[in-house]
């Protein structure tokens, strides 16, 4: 009967709590939680990992120390390991045969080839490497990430190696570096070739990664095939070089002072990167490029543009900043209606889209948005709407028609009339609540000025100290306001209440805190932030704030019962 | 005159107390005011303080409010009052219906004996602890507004439990009133009365789905604030089919106490049929609580709840279900399987224990769970006290009529006369 | 059963039916929705609060409230703790770190578009009006189920009082029929809280959002949350860091109670039918069986 009646029940419960359990248990996550590390000083070693064919790893990522395989193999070279190609230059891949990419080839091929050597070492009983799973693939290096700073290969870098290699060849080749990918050449092995002044960015048909027009596709591509992204390519490009000098060095044992070319990792991946000042006093490669073009179409209805490109090019780190996809002029892809190889993009847009990095207003308006401009530019609308309005003349600042690119002048506040442009302004808006805010209304001009002429970019299109004014004055104009005797107060837009069914203009209270809070806080500032820095709490607490004073009859109590 | 005034007696006896005016009435009722057994039981000397501090208690809260008198807070606006006294409280008045279901619906006589009992304790339920909804709301003037029509709150799920209350406990009236008569020896009224039991308790059945179901529903709309294991679309099933069981197992345990304080009333033939009755309940019981668990069970599979029972609230969530449903679900079927009257006395205590824990943890233990332990709520010892207060003043009055009226006792041979045809 | 008991049987059932079904809201009713006016409510931006806390101010002036002290000082032990709007205070605002820098936040009344304090309230004490306001109304019986019922927790019960209100802001309603705006938005020194139509001002928040894309996060908090509320809410950083519950979804808090409501009226007619139904089967058995028995005894 007990059984029955308590045991069988008993056990179904059992059943479902097991089923439910084992449901829970089963329905967590499998991955741990421990926290990344990332080694800062990688001292050349390198992580196999292989992530993109193994997924997620059974055993940890082995950390190959490859200082201690190069001292080692310092007689037999780096053959040892590396393939040679049909050039006879080094191909740093490793390991040297694979012929799937799939995980059993790729791992039998790491295991056939590092065990392998080992495995040969130890018969011969010299000091060898690790032949057991645990001592490669070490478990306390399972969240150890290295990460090598990409290097830049600046014009600091070229300018050098252009030297270097005049002095030793006696003439500029630029050949040993530069070439281009002719995909029409039948015989493959010839496709690649110099020719002059068509010396580019590697970037360009090496970044696998970025998307490109439909002519450098086939490049990309042919490049994808080959395994050359950018890594691939720089090593074989950079290493063989320095690898062939090296030697040359060594044997013919020249002063120790003279280098060669780093040859080890940290070497170039210094993670150092020089500024654009710095690199603004390096000469650009030449490429014949015009100093001062003229950007103009025929029969357009706007005057072209003189661009002073040599100026430009020391606003740079590199030519990708604006010559995005190849080291040609802007109309070549981008024409007047838009073809597929500049992506449809046409030309008015190319140089006028404000959210794009490589356009020319694009590049003016992401300036604006630094610390230094961001005060007044963060309130007023990007350039592309700006066109859209009436008022031209921040066209004409560019659009000029002459040849050559106007001489910005700097604005000087010596000009300003005293009469008219205060010294300092009082608000008294919140008089029950605060003291008197004073403001020193001629000192921030003067600051004003300051960065402004400071900036190249700003001095060209602050082109009169209206535009300064304008970043506060927003809408007064200035033929308007020379004619009244008032100054431009913003009282004379900004209402003190507010129609609430027209949600456009702010009030004059609002007005104020979020001209100047909003500059205050874009610019980062350190003072001007709190409210009494502005305008001192009064001692005696006022008695109400709102405009109406409390108009609500006392409740009766009858009428608190609701009855 | 002896001899007319026996013969009077005799006829008392037989055909009950002859009311023939309003003088009559006022002295038999005056001398059934008279207690009957002794003054000082042990009931009597801890409830009579008890309720007497209690009803100062009661002046005090509606002199100063809520706040000196509860623990109830802002993130906890309801506590023991509507929590254990409303909500458990007409969750154990569900006796009520089943029984009158399946007595009268489903026709099976033999529980007819304890049917009045249970319905005298529902009425009595409903009138304390449905009616300590006011104590509890904090504009108690304005309570007569949802049934006056200042403000028909019809998209309220509480509306419908307001005036499901109201007419559930007219409704209880209606099914308890054939005894009145009894006990005044009135005929005719006795006859009116008794026509109106059918109809009576078909509205009542159907009244109380809709406020067993409608206390569940309240908390339709606090879904982000009680934790997902007690929280579902269909926590008005849950609680309707839960108040099943539980007002049948309140049947059992108060029955086991009446049938002890109560010897007297009870004959013979109903002693016997007594332990048989119990069976019956046990049985039904534990299917309608397996039923309640199957529900469960499948709410907190279906929301993909399964990882919440890992969690410390989820062991509480397990405690309840499988210690205070699931376990008394068993010993209900022993018990009815053995014919052994203490596991089903014992799990009708664990069973309502459950139920108390299932209910109070949706007003306030599991409502608002994640806030920190200090501002969690638990009750003030005056709402305890004032609880308690209620429960003794209703036990008083459900014993002062039990003494008096046919509930324990079989009903006079001429009322039983009527029932036939 | 005889003809005359199953009549009355049947008449006290369909009675009841019937005003079951009287007491249980039409559809209309359920969905609340209101044509004519529109509703008005506040878009708060909280890029542009400062934390001065005047609209706290503002809001105790209008509303015969404890004044709160905001000087600067109390201001800098207030933000310490986040705090919760009480029954004396219908607004408070919180300062939250994040990492795009420190943010101020004004909590209040959302005043939704269909209030689940509305749908609760068994008296209609709780009044969604025609223009958007959710106000709270003296024929309250206290139940505090509103407060149960708010997603944001906001009603506030005054348990001090022996005579009880529940607390919370209500958009100024008594303002606004003066043609004024509410007391917060007024003294608001950088505008960051706007007064207008509901349409109004997501038009504006939307053009914040598509002209500033960096400034804002591309979400109107408010828009759509429970069905959508009045106060809408802009920020620089997800909704989260700013204390915002964004796991309310946006069903409307009236329609998880709609499942039950529907089904009082089936309930109502359906179950005294079924159930007389039972009666008389089983009572036919009986009778049937009870004959069976006496024809056996005869014989």
């Amino acid at each position: 009967m007990i059984i029955k009646t308590i045991l069988l029940p008993t056990v179904i419960c059992l059943l479902l709590l097991t089923i439910i359990g084992m449901n829970t248990v089963f329905s967590e996550k499998a991955l741990p939680t421990k926290e990344e590390v990332i080694w800062t000083k990688p001292e050349n070693k390198i992580s196999i990992a292989h992530t993109e064919i193994f997924g997620i790893l059974e055993r940890p990522q082995v950390i190959f120390d490859h200082n201690k395989h190069t001292e080692a193999f310092k007689q037999e070279g780096c053959k040892t390991c590396h393939p040679v190609d049909e050039w006879g230059d080094f191909r740093f891949d490793f390991p040297k045969k694979v012929e799937k990419k799939d995980k059993t080839s790729v791992m039998n091929a790491y295991h056939d080839e590092c065990m392998g050597c080992h495995k040969k070492s130890v018969k011969v009983k010299e000091k060898s490497g690790p032949v057991i799973c645990a001592d490669c693939h070490k478990e306390e290096l399972l969240f150890v990430h290295i990460k090598y700073p990409v290097f830049e290969f600046d014009f600091a870098y070229h300018d050098n190696h252009v030297k270097k290699l005049r002095e030793k060849l006696g003439k500029d080749d630029c050949s040993l570096c530069h070439h281009i990918y002719d995909p029409e050449e039948e015989d493959e092995t010839l496709r690649l070739v110099y020719e002059k002044g068509t010396e580019e960015s590697c970037y360009y048909c090496h970044d696998l990664d970025k998307k490109r027009g439909p002519e450098l596709t086939v490049i990309t591509r042919a490049a994808a095939k080959k395994g050359l992204t950018i890594q691939k390519a720089s090593h074989l490009q950079c290493l063989n070089c320095h690898f062939k000098y090296t030697k040359e060095l060594e044997i013919l044992k020249k002063k120790k002072d003279e280098k060669a070319g780093p040859l080890e990792c940290t070497k170039c991946h210094t993670g150092k990167y020089k500024t654009i000042a710095e690199l603004a006093k390096v000469p650009r490669p030449d490429r014949n490029q015009p100093e001062k073009p003229f950007i103009g179409i025929e029969n357009a209805r706007m005057k072209g543009v003189p661009l002073n490109h040599s100026s430009h090019e020391k606003y740079n780190r590199t030519c990708r900043g604006c010559h995005h996809e190849t080291l040609n002029a802007c109309k070549k892809c981008h024409s007047v209606t838009g073809i597929p190889e500049g992506r449809q993009v046409n030309t008015a847009n190319a140089y006028h889209n404000v959210f794009s990095e490589h356009s020319c207003a694009g590049c003016h308006n992401m300036k604006k948005k630094e610390k230094d401009c961001a005060g007044c530019h963060s309130n007023i609308p990007q350039m592309g709407i700006e066109t859209m309005g009436p008022g031209k003349k921040v066209c004409s600042l560019c659009h000029t028609g002459r040849k050559e690119p106007p001489t910005p002048t700097p604005l000087n506040v010596a000009q300003l009339d005293p009469e008219k442009v205060k010294k300092e302004v009082t608000v008294k808006i919140l008089e029950n609540e605060y003291e008197p805010s004073k403001f020193p209304h001629l000192k921030i001009i003067q600051k004003l000025v300051k960065i402004s002429n400071e900036s190249k970019l700003a001095t060209y299109f602050h082109a009169n100290m209206q535009t300064i004014c304008d970043g506060c004055h927003h809408q007064s104009r200035a033929e308007a306001e020379a004619k009244k005797d008032t100054p431009p107060y913003c009282e004379n837009c900004h209402s003190v209440t507010n129609d609430f069914r027209k949600t456009g203009r702010t009030r004059l209270l609002s007005a104020y805190h979020r001209q100047c809070l909003g500059c205050h806080e874009m610019m980062d500032l350190e003072k001007g932030r709190k409210c009494s820095e502005c305008h001192k709490e009064k001692k005696e607490v006022p008695k109400s704030i709102t405009s109406v004073k409390n108009f609500e009859l006392p409740v009766r109590f009858l009428e608190k019962l609701g009855w | 005159m002896e001899k007319h005034d026996a013969v009077e007696i005799v006829k008392e006896k037989i055909e009950g107390p002859q009311i023939k005016n309003f003088g009559d009435f006022w002295r038999f009722f005056r001398s059934e005011l008279k207690p009957r057994g002794p003054i000082f039981t042990p009931f009597n000397i801890i409830s009579a303080p008890v309720i007497l501090i209690g009803l100062v208690l009661i002046v005090y809260r509606f002199a100063v409010g809520l706040g000196a008198t509860t623990n109830l807070s802002q993130e906890f606006p309801w506590g023991m009052w509507i929590g254990f006294d409303v909500i458990v409280g007409v969750a154990f008045a569900g006796g009520g219906y089943a029984l009158a279901f399946i007595v009268y619906i489903l026709g099976v006589e033999k529980w007819r004996p304890i049917l009045r009992a249970t319905v005298l304790n529902a009425f009595l339920a409903y009138v304390f602890y449905a009616g300590a909804i006011i104590l509890d709301i904090g504009r108690w003037w304005n309570a007569p507004n949802p049934f006056l029509g200042r403000g028909f709150g019809v998209s309220s799920v509480m509306f419908i439990v307001a005036w499901h209350f109201l007419l559930y406990m007219l409704t209880l009236g209606i099914e308890f009133s054939p005894a009145v008569p009894e006990w005044l020896g009135m005929k005719k009224l006795r006859k009116i009365l008794g026509s109106l039991t059918l109809g009576a308790v078909v509205f009542g059945v159907m009244l109380s789905i809709h406020h067993q179901s409608g206390l569940g529903a309240l908390f339709a709309m606090a879904k982000g604030k009680i934790h997902p294991l007690w929280y579902s679309e269909f926590i008005p099933v849950i609680f309707f089919i839960s108040s099943i069981y539980s007002g049948l197992s309140l049947v059992i345990f108060e029955g086991t106490i009446s049938h002890k304080v109560f010897e007297s009333q009870i004959d013979e033939e109903h002693h016997h049929a007594y332990p048989d009755i119990l069976v019956g309940l046990a049985k039904t019981c534990a299917g309608v609580m397996f039923a309640v668990f199957f529900l469960d069970l499948f709410m907190v599979h279906h929301d993909g709840e399964l990882r919440l029972l890992s969690t410390p609230m989820g062991y509480w969530y397990l405690t309840e279900v499988l210690g205070l449903l699931l376990l008394p679900c068993f010993l209900y079927v022993h018990g009815a399987q053995t014919r052994n009257l203490a596991f089903i006395r014992v799990a009708a205590v664990l069973a309502l224990i459950g139920i108390v824990l299932n209910r109070l943890n949706t007003v306030f233990i599991a409502y608002n769970w994640y806030v920190p332990l200090e501002q969690r709520y638990y009750p003030y010892w005056m709402e305890i006290w004032v609880t308690l207060t209620i429960i003794f003043i209703e036990i008083w009055v459900f014993r002062w009529i039990i003494n008096r009226m046919p509930v324990m006792r079989k009903s006079p041979e001429w009322a039983r006369a009527l029932e036939k045809h | 059963m005889d003809r005359r008991t199953f009549f009355k049987t049947i008449g006290v059932g369909l009675a009841g039916a019937a005003g079951g079904a009287l007491l249980t809201p039409s559809a209309s009713e359920a969905q609340e929705v209101f044509e004519g006016e529109e509703f008005f409510g506040i878009l708060v931006d909280t890029t542009r609060c400062i934390g001065c806390r005047r609209c706290e101010r503002a809001c105790a002036e209008v509303n015969n409230l404890p004044i709160p002290g905001i000087s600067e000082k109390a201001n800098e032990t207030i933000y310490k703790k986040v705090r919760k709007t009480t029954d004396t205070a219908y607004t408070v605002t919180n300062l939250y770190e994040t990492e795009k820098g420190k943010f101020f936040v004004p909590k209040r009344c959302m005043h939704c578009n269909l209030p689940g304090c509305r749908s609760a309230c068994l008296v209609y004490a709780m009044k969604k009006r025609e223009t958007g306001h959710v106000t709270w109304d003296l024929n309250c019986m206290g139940c505090r189920l509103c407060m149960i019922s708010c997603p944001y927790d906001i009603p506030k019960f005054e348990y001090n009082q022996s005579i009880p209100k529940i607390q919370k802001c209500n958009l100024c309603y008594g303002r606004f029929q003066k043609g004024l705006v509410p007391g917060c938005v007024e003294v608001c020194p950088t505008e960051a809280l706007m007064f207008g139509t509901r349409r109004g001002l997501l038009d504006e928040a939307k053009k914040r959002i598509a002209q500033n894309p960096n400034r804002y996060v591309n979400h109107v908090y408010g828009e759509y949350e429970v069905g959508g509320t009045s106060h809408l809410y802009l920020s620089a950083v997800p909704f989260e860091q700013l204390g915002f519950r964004t796991d309310l979804g946006i069903k409307p808090y009236p329609e998880y109670s709609l499942v039950y409501l529907y089904a009082i009226p089936f309930i109502a007619t359906l179950t005294p039918l079924f159930m007389l139904g039972i009666s008389y089967a089983v009572r036919s058995r009986k009778e049937k069986h009870e004959e069976k028995h006496e024809e056996k005894e005869k014989h």
